[in-house]
């Protein structure tokens, strides 16, 4: 039985088990294991017909499995090969023989294939047209940007909406609560999103109080960091002074809604881009002005 | 080579009668017995890339059920199934197919779930598989290639699981593709051009889960398996290294035979892992998409922690300071150091660990007795101080988490975490290389004098033989055969 890549006959196969003492425990694992898996088979199965439970489906596949695997690893303790089979490697690097045959056919592509040096010349010409053919149909996969990013549907005197489309009347009560606002007729719309919230138009900074209404201030709710949605407004008011900050739920970026939301804390780099308010006649919040620099992360060309 | 078998008379049996019906038409079966007689080393940290292999089996079983039924689409549709709280609202077709996954089709969620599991302890294979290549010096020359195969197995791992986590279309997963976007859109140069190209205009655009479905199900699955059929070959076929010990050389291989010791257990172990990833399952619930929601450009969530090994990556965007480089009127968003740079900086290092290995020690000969890691201090010492770098970056993807847990504010871990970044690897890399150099002169196992083997003999009595007769014959005899 002994191979030509086997040096030696182990000192297992028969005579090495009958060698050690016969592994009770390890056989009786293996019957126990071999009983359980058609068990958890037929547990499998009849969770999934009398649909009572999922779990029990997946708790019998894995009896199965689990006793199917448990069973095999048991049956091969038992066997106790125990081997020490000693192999030899077979040299891996390249003989100098081995290395003169090759040049050989190397040598013999340069007499032939390679002598014609413009026939070479214009078949790799050929494959580099066939890579450049190509380009186009990629470039189909997305149009060419045209300056969407720099403008978003708000314009002056566009409403602000929140998502189930209602307007936002300047007189609502609410100091220090956010909503998420669109501007009319453009709901959900990504780009256009826009936080807004009412604090006492004291605290607000001259440049913010610009483009404030009676305290009501608005900021694309994009953060500037990685695009997430700006969502919560942290009022920490255990310091003598109370702190108010509008934070991004994913990397913790938080801005300072009263000072043009410049950012505080948190890896965003750059504040939230403010939404100047107006009231219109009928008393909503409107949109003095769109936004005057493209909104959320940035491309390399938009400083 | 005459084979004694053939003139030994013997009946064939039904295995042998099969085999014989092809390799007598294809040829090809001493070549057969030759493998079946291959020799394994044995070591029980071995034994974690055949359970990345045997987790990426279950994932292409349960990833085959769920494509019959998921949909990759982004057309809006209007929720009906049976998960009460979100009928009548508008949802991707995406998300609505995944929710019949879990809702309406029998034993789906069990597959799903598996299925997601699966792939948390595949990539957690691959990096303690890793571990062992580094730290045991496995990476020499020859198998410095498959270093490099096994790398980029490892980012088509994560690829794929960054892609099949998209796929639903909920409220986490298009969080991550929008911060995907923003890193694209930072790139210098190409930025906008490519993410109009990958989204298919302006974000969030109504191409990505259809373009992402195919990425995840066949491209990079059919690159795993073509890598990964190169990487077992080369395993194959340059063979295992071993520990040093009694009997073992740079010239042999001792070891368990393929059949049927070592395949015995191995084909154990495969159903093994798929019982323990079929319980998780079954058990506990991950990535609920219920409770998430469809994707809404206007909200995320807090906590929104990826699964585990983008952490790294999601770390190093939270801890990453808010500097911005500006030159001339252009701009380098810190997402592109956070995003890009770093990760690079992780990444390209590792993929040159075996060249990196060969100038620290001018070692460029082939090995294939394993070292000790006390044993190659200095590279013991820079792999645990890579590994505390990346678990910082870990730590930092989930500060919001431990800031709450520990009742502190967000801006205290952060900076604790940034400066532990810092101070850390050199830390730890100091500790790691004193811990090594103490334990070299502790004497281990293979230094113990040992006097001679007590045996016990057929009527009784005891005594001892010399150890120089090696262990159980066959590894001492050979000993002088490769000196």
């Amino acid at each position: 039985m002994t191979g030509s890549q086997v040096d030696d006959a182990p000192a297992s196969g028969a005579e090495g088990v009958a060698a050690h003492p016969v592994n009770r425990r390890a056989y009786r694992a293996a019957i126990v294991s071999f009983i359980v898996a058609p068990i958890g088979g037929v547990l499998a199965a009849v969770g999934y017909w009398s649909g009572s439970t999922e779990s029990l489906l997946g708790i019998g596949l894995a009896l199965c499995l689990g006793g199917i695997g448990f069973g095999l690893v048991s049956w091969a303790k038992f066997l106790d090969f125990d081997e020490d089979v000693v192999q030899q490697r077979e040299p891996l690097r390249t003989t100098a023989a081995e290395r003169d045959d090759f040049h050989d056919e190397v040598e013999m592509t340069k007499q032939t294939v390679g002598r014609r040096g413009l026939l070479v010349a214009l078949f790799a010409g050929s494959l580099a047209s066939l890579v450049v053919g190509f380009v186009g149909p990629i470039g189909s996969l997305g149009p060419k940007p045209r300056g969407e990013r720099a403008r978003t549907n708000w314009a002056v005197g566009r409403r602000l909406v929140t998502s189930d489309g209602q307007p936002l009347s300047a007189s609502a009560n609410g100091l220090d609560q956010i909503a998420t606002v669109f501007p009319e007729g453009f709901v959900g719309v990504d780009d256009a999103q826009v936080i807004v919230l009412r604090v006492l138009p004291e605290l607000l900074t001259a440049r913010t109080a610009a483009g404030s209404v009676d305290g009501w201030v608005a900021y694309s709710k994009i953060c500037t960091h990685a695009g997430c949605s700006v969502g919560l407004l942290g009022i920490d008011n255990r310091q003598p002074q109370v702190v108010r900050e509008l934070v991004c739920p994913c990397h913790q970026s938080s801005f300072d809604p009263l000072d043009a939301a410049k950012p505080v804390a948190g890896p965003a780099p750059r504040s939230l881009p403010q939404l100047p308010l107006a009231v219109d006649d009928e008393g909503y919040l409107v949109a003095a002005a769109p936004f005057d620099r493209p909104v959320g992360p940035i491309a390399w060309d938009e400083a | 080579m005459t084979d004694p078998a053939a003139t030994r008379p013997h009946r064939r049996g039904l295995v042998e009668r099969y085999v014989d019906s092809i390799t007598g038409r294809v040829g090809g079966q001493s070549w057969l017995t030759k493998n079946v007689r291959k020799v394994f080393p044995t070591h029980f940290s071995f034994l974690w890339g055949e359970l990345a292999l045997y987790s990426f089996i279950v994932l292409v079983v349960t990833g085959i059920y769920l494509t019959l039924f998921f949909h990759g689409a982004q057309d809006h549709i209007v929720y009906t199934g049976s998960y009460e709280p979100l009928r009548g609202v508008r949802v991707s077709a995406a998300y609505n197919s995944v929710m019949r996954i879990s809702y309406d089709v029998k034993g789906g969620l069990l597959i799903r779930q598996t299925h997601h599991w699966a792939a948390l302890i595949f990539v957690g294979a691959i990096a303690l598989h890793m571990a062992r290549i580094f730290f045991t010096g496995a990476f020499r020359r020859p198998r410095d290639i498959n270093w490099v195969i096994g790398m980029i197995l490892l980012v088509l791992a994560l690829a794929a699981g960054f892609t099949g986590y998209s796929l639903p279309d909920d409220l986490l997963s298009g969080t991550g593709l929008r911060i995907t976007d923003a890193i694209i859109l930072a790139l210098p140069f190409v930025g906008e051009r490519l993410s109009y190209l990958i989204f298919g205009g302006e974000w969030p655009g109504t191409d990505i889960i259809a373009r992402l479905y195919p990425v995840h199900i066949l491209i990079i699955p059919g690159l795993i398996i073509a890598l990964l059929s190169v990487h077992l070959a080369l395993v194959w076929h340059q063979k295992h290294t071993q520990f040093a010990g009694p009997g073992r050389t740079e010239g042999n291989v001792v070891g368990e035979r393929v059949w049927p010791a070592f395949a015995m257990k191995s084909i154990g172990l495969l159903f093994l892992t798929a019982a323990v990833i079929t319980a998780l399952g079954a058990i506990f619930d991950i990535n609920a998409i219920w409770l998430y929601g469809p994707y809404d450009a206007a909200a995320a969530t807090s906590y929104s922690q990826p699964d585990w090994y983008i952490g790294f990556l999601e770390g190093s965007l939270r801890l990453f300071p808010p500097w911005e480089t500006r030159i001339g009127g252009y701009t380098i968003n810190n997402i592109v150091y956070s995003g890009v740079v770093l990760p690079t900086l992780i990444f390209a290092p590792l993929f040159a660990v075996p060249w990196i290995d060969r100038f620290l020690t001018g070692d460029s000969s082939e090995h294939h007795l394993l070292d000790r890691p006390r044993d190659a201090a200095n590279r013991t010492a820079i792999g645990v101080g890579s590994i505390t770098a990346v678990t910082v970056l870990f730590l930092g993807g989930a500060q919001d988490v431990i800031a709450n847990t520990l009742e502190m504010p967000v801006a205290t871990v952060t900076r604790v975490l940034q400066v532990l970044f810092l101070i850390a690897p050199p830390i730890a890399f100091w500790l790691a290389r004193r811990s090594c150099l103490a334990l070299q002169r502790r004497p281990g196992p293979d230094h113990t004098e040992r006097e001679g083997e007590i045996v016990r003999t057929a009527d009784g009595g005891y005594h001892t033989i010399e150890e120089t007769a090696g262990r159980d014959g066959p590894a001492g005899d050979h000993e002088t055969v490769d000196a």
